[in-house]
């Protein structure tokens, strides 16, 4: 299978151990992977805050990139549903429409590929730890995705995966909304962070790189011991057990 | 009763029109057939029985208490109940199942009131004071524990309601499935341009709040003690 | 209460909302159990999706026919000998409120819960005649003591005090002597209550649903207070938000039955009653005389726009129930009888953006609103909507959003360019730094900082590490 890898802006710079874990898992997976560089954002920040014409631009950029993959598979459920919702942009039947269906239905997010397309429910990871997972708003929510990351989580040989509480609950990012009611998104992604501490897990883990570094950057504050991770480097990693 | 006054609709409805592009017709809306109906898979295939299970199953979610018994002992069932809940005025509604299964006998002997269509003041005293209201149910809901009560004429609102302590008497026949089939029921009267009751009580249980800490107290306005006895053989 | 409540400035409401502990432990309860609640009537059901289905599309039908609905229903009211009034503004159904009010002499008028009325200000319109309005459920009764302290909930409008506070207001208020217990509390408003409802002239309803078909108003409650006030007094006028109405009785039974398992989890609420027309001449409790009056009051703006599945709405409050926004400000900071995520919709809608344009974005999009709406209303696409209006047809955001946004849009559309600032990115921000945090940011960021650290850019992004890793050929070694 030829996969077209999607970074994302925030993978490209702040989570390249994530990316570089990803590319290696769906290679051993037997995909061939290529990245298209001309790649850069799926456009959320500006869709979300209102500002249409201007990701209808950023859209088409990315639905030109993309054209020629055979899969398009993103490390972000939050992007990746951004790319399934390009379909609303255009007008009901029109050329750039019926492009964006063309990407919606080839683009995936990471865990579903594997898990729904390869077909694989464990990849053969191994890591000695205890986890819990933060389940990300719009791949759970939007995306649909609900399953998937467990299903792999559960086959880590040596991984001890431990509930969230309310689990449900937005960790208050949100994209400019951390920004903008920067004081509603504390008291949320406080909350997070309590029910993550309060589980005893020495390892925190999202498919979502804008939600870890939403709480990642809270846990960093509070000097905690909590590590976080991107699924994909848990699911690449093949230490002693 | 002379029809009543409608004020200002033209022009309000006009105004509805203009923004969702509809024009004014004589031609009845047709309803369009809906995708699903999973109001109508609930309890399906439940016998009569099998629905008396669901009904007192229910009872315990509500905070209702069940009874079942046959005609012969529904006299008794209510004195006991009556006994249990110290309660010793009753008012009931005008219904001629009440003689037809010999209670209004058996209420003669006690401080009792039968509702008066026509006597509004001394009907609602008596509701007010009495300790109990008793009536039939015409219509029973298995899945949710649900009387419905039809009331008009002699039946009153205030039976129901006023009493501290409420008793519904339910013929096994009135048991159906789900709120379904009661709106079935009144739908039909309305297609067949009979009349409705001009009140219908879907009656689940003792009144309730919620309204304090989210803390469920039971008896806020209404009742704060139901039972509700199913009658085998009416 | 008109439907502006407390402070003006939303930043103020907001962080007196967040400061507030006693209301967040009392929010954070509430909607822990009520969230539990709705859960499992919904698993009960097995099937809760068609049941959405079919709420969304009887909804969707009734509001595109909503012109010959009520044609219908106020035909059937009038038929039973009841009166309709179709009000366009709140004050219009004000007047006629207090018109009737005159006609009846009513010193004394027991209500029961409705937002319309607190939408339109019908209890101030009322006193101003002088007449005593009494609120009868038992969540609107304690605020009403409590000198007429807002409601934070559309269910539950005392959501956000906890029993302590109501025993203090009691006493205080009605010299309350008994304890914090919640029977208690209770047991004692409905001694207080009953004489009410006994000696009033005039009964107040709101309607959750209208029947077309039949005339009738289906009122859904557990306390059984609108029962009272529609069989007690001799007068009865009922107030409808215009879209609060379905077809027949088979819609109705679909919309109670989701509205009580989304509202409180129940399979029906304890009391549903059904009023159809005034009292029969046979009866002897009920209202001799009844009056409907339908308000629209900024309803019709919305119709015919993007927005018009917000009138969707059966006011269950289920959004309101899983918001992790409302949790954590509480109701009043939405400044607005409407709060959570369908106030954060509607009240832009029914007042305007100069009132509640801060509404839109206190939301972080999470989607938890639109997943349990029971009608499928797809609130947080509402809310992007509502952005979207206030760039393109507004131009309210500030010139600095509109730069960026347009620098944003740029940038991701040029390759080169995108390449070339994420080059720069671990360079400029290096002067931030500490370790591989950045712990202060310039320009936006400091809201970001304030409480959290944000990462430093890697020196090598993805793009460069898979570059190299091309020259290198290690991606073929390893297949």
């Amino acid at each position: 299978m030829k996969v077209s890898f999607f970074i994302t802006c925030l993978g490209d710079m702040f989570y390249v151990n994530a990316g570089k874990a990803a590319v290696e898992l769906l290679e051993r997976l037997g995909c061939e992977v290529d990245f298209p560089r001309a790649q850069t954002c799926c456009g959320q920040p500006a869709y979300n805050s209102g500002y249409r014409k201007e990701t209808i631009e950023v859209a088409k950029h990315l639905i030109e990139t993309f054209e020629h993959a055979e899969y398009v598979v993103g490390i972000s459920g939050s992007c990746v549903y951004m790319i399934h919702e390009y379909t609303q942009l255009f007008e009901e039947g029109s050329d750039w429409q019926k492009r964006a269906i063309a990407l919606k239905d080839k683009t995936y997010e990471l865990t579903q590929f594997i898990v729904d397309v390869i077909g694989v429910d464990d990849v053969g990871a191994s890591y000695q730890g205890v986890a819990t997972y933060h389940t990300s708003c719009h791949m759970t929510r939007l995306l649909g995705v609900k399953e998937a990351p467990f299903r792999l989580l559960q086959n880590v040989k040596g991984l001890e995966l431990v509930d969230l509480p309310n689990r449900h609950d937005c960790c208050g990012f949100g994209g400019t909304f951390s920004i903008k009611m920067s004081d509603i998104s504390e008291q949320m992604v406080d909350e997070k962070v309590a029910h993550i501490e309060g589980t005893k897990a020495h390892l925190l883990l999202g498919a979502d790189g804008s939600c870890l570094m939403n709480i990642g950057g809270r846990l960093s504050r509070n000097g905690s011991p909590v590590e976080v991770k991107h699924i994909a480097e848990i699911l690449n990693s093949r230490g002693d057990v | 009763m002379p029809k009543g006054n409608i004020i200002n609709r033209d022009r309000f409805l006009e105004n509805i029109r203009a923004k969702i592009g509809g024009i004014a017709s004589d031609k009845p809306v047709e309803k369009p057939t809906w995708s699903v109906t999973p109001q109508r898979n609930v309890l399906e295939g439940y016998d009569q029985d099998q629905l008396i299970t669901v009904l007192k199953d229910q009872c315990d979610n509500i905070h209702t208490d069940f009874f079942q018994t046959n005609v012969n002992e529904l006299s008794a069932t209510i004195e006991s109940i009556m006994n249990q809940y110290q309660s010793k005025t009753v008012v009931y509604s005008e219904d001629k199942r009440f003689e037809e299964t010999n209670i209004s006998d058996f209420l003669a002997q006690l401080d009792s009131f039968k509702w008066d269509r026509l006597d509004r003041e001394s009907s609602i005293k008596f509701a007010e004071r009495a300790e109990i209201g008793i009536t039939f149910s015409d219509i029973t809901l298995a899945e949710s524990g649900t009387v419905v009560l039809l009331n008009d004429k002699g039946q009153g609102r205030s039976v129901s309601l006023l009493p501290a302590n409420y008793i519904a008497i339910i013929p096994k026949s009135t048991i159906v499935k789900r709120m379904t089939q009661a709106t079935d029921y009144i739908h039909q009267k309305v297609e067949n341009d009979e009349n409705i009751a001009s009140c219908i009580n879907f009656i689940t249980g003792p009144s309730n709040s919620a309204d304090i800490e989210m803390n469920l107290v039971v008896g806020v306005h209404g009742p704060i003690r139901a039972a509700y006895i199913v009658v085998d053989d009416i | 209460m008109p439907m502006h409540i407390g402070e003006k400035d939303f930043k103020k409401r907001v962080t007196k909302g967040i400061e507030d502990d006693f209301m967040r432990g009392a929010v954070r309860s509430a909607q822990g159990r009520l969230q539990d609640k709705r859960a499992t009537a919904a698993d009960e059901l097995g099937d809760w999706e068609d049941w959405r289905t079919l709420g969304s599309e009887i909804r969707s039908h009734t509001i595109e026919h909503l012109d010959y609905y009520l044609n219908q229903l106020s035909e059937k009211v009038a038929e039973l000998g009841g009166h309709v009034f179709f009000a366009e503004t709140g004050e219009e159904a004000n007047e006629y409120i207090q018109k009737i009010a005159k006609e009846k002499e009513a010193k004394k008028i027991a209500k029961s819960k409705s937002m319309v009325t607190e939408e339109i200000s019908m209890n101030e319109a009322l006193e101003e005649i002088g007449c005593e309005v009494i609120e009868t459920d038992l969540g609107e009764y304690i605020l009403q003591i409590d000198d007429h302290d807002p409601p934070s909930h559309i269910v539950a409008p005392a959501l956000h005090k906890n029993k302590e506070q109501i025993r203090d207001v009691f006493n205080e208020k009605l010299g309350y002597l008994k304890t914090e217990k919640p029977e208690e509390l209770a047991l004692f408003a409905r001694e207080k209550l009953r004489e009410e409802f006994l000696s009033a002239d005039l009964g107040i309803t709101g309607c959750n649903f209208a029947v077309a078909e039949s005339g009738s108003f289906a009122l859904v409650t557990n306390e059984g207070n609108a029962r009272m006030v529609s069989a007690l007094p001799k007068t009865q006028i009922t107030v409808m938000g215009m879209e609060r109405i379905v077809p027949g009785w088979e819609e109705l039974d679909v919309v109670v039955s989701l509205l009580t398992r989304a509202a409180v989890g129940q399979k029906l609420t304890s009391y549903i009653t059904a009023l159809t027309g005034p009292k029969q001449l046979e009866e002897a409790d009920g209202p001799e005389e009844f009056h409907l009056v339908i308000v629209d009051n900024g309803r019709s703006k919305i119709l015919g726009t993007e927005f018009q599945e917000a009138l969707h709405c059966i006011r269950c409050a289920a959004c309101i129930n899983v918001c992790p926004v409302y949790r954590h400000v509480g109701g009043h900071a939405y400044g607005s009888i409407y709060p959570g995520p369908i106030g954060a919709v509607l009240s832009p809608l029914l007042s305007d953006y100069d009132e509640y344009k801060e509404l839109p974005y206190a939301s972080s999009l999470c989607g938890a609103c639109t997943e349990v709406c029971p009608v499928k209303i797809p609130l947080h696409e509402q809310l992007i909507m509502h952005r979207r209006k206030m760039v393109e047809d507004e131009k309210r955001t500030t010139l600095s959003e509109r730069v960026a946004m347009r620098g944003f849009e740029q940038l991701m559309n040029s390759a080169s360019l995108y390449r070339t600032a994420t080059k720069m990115a671990p360079f400029m921000s290096t002067p931030f730094a500490r370790k591989q945090m950045i712990t202060k940011g310039p320009g936006p960021l400091k809201h970001w900082t304030h409480a959290r650290d944000f990462p430093k850019p890697e020196n090598e992004r993805f793009r460069d590490w898979f570059k190299n890793r091309e020259k290198r050929g290690e991606q073929d070694a390893k297949r």
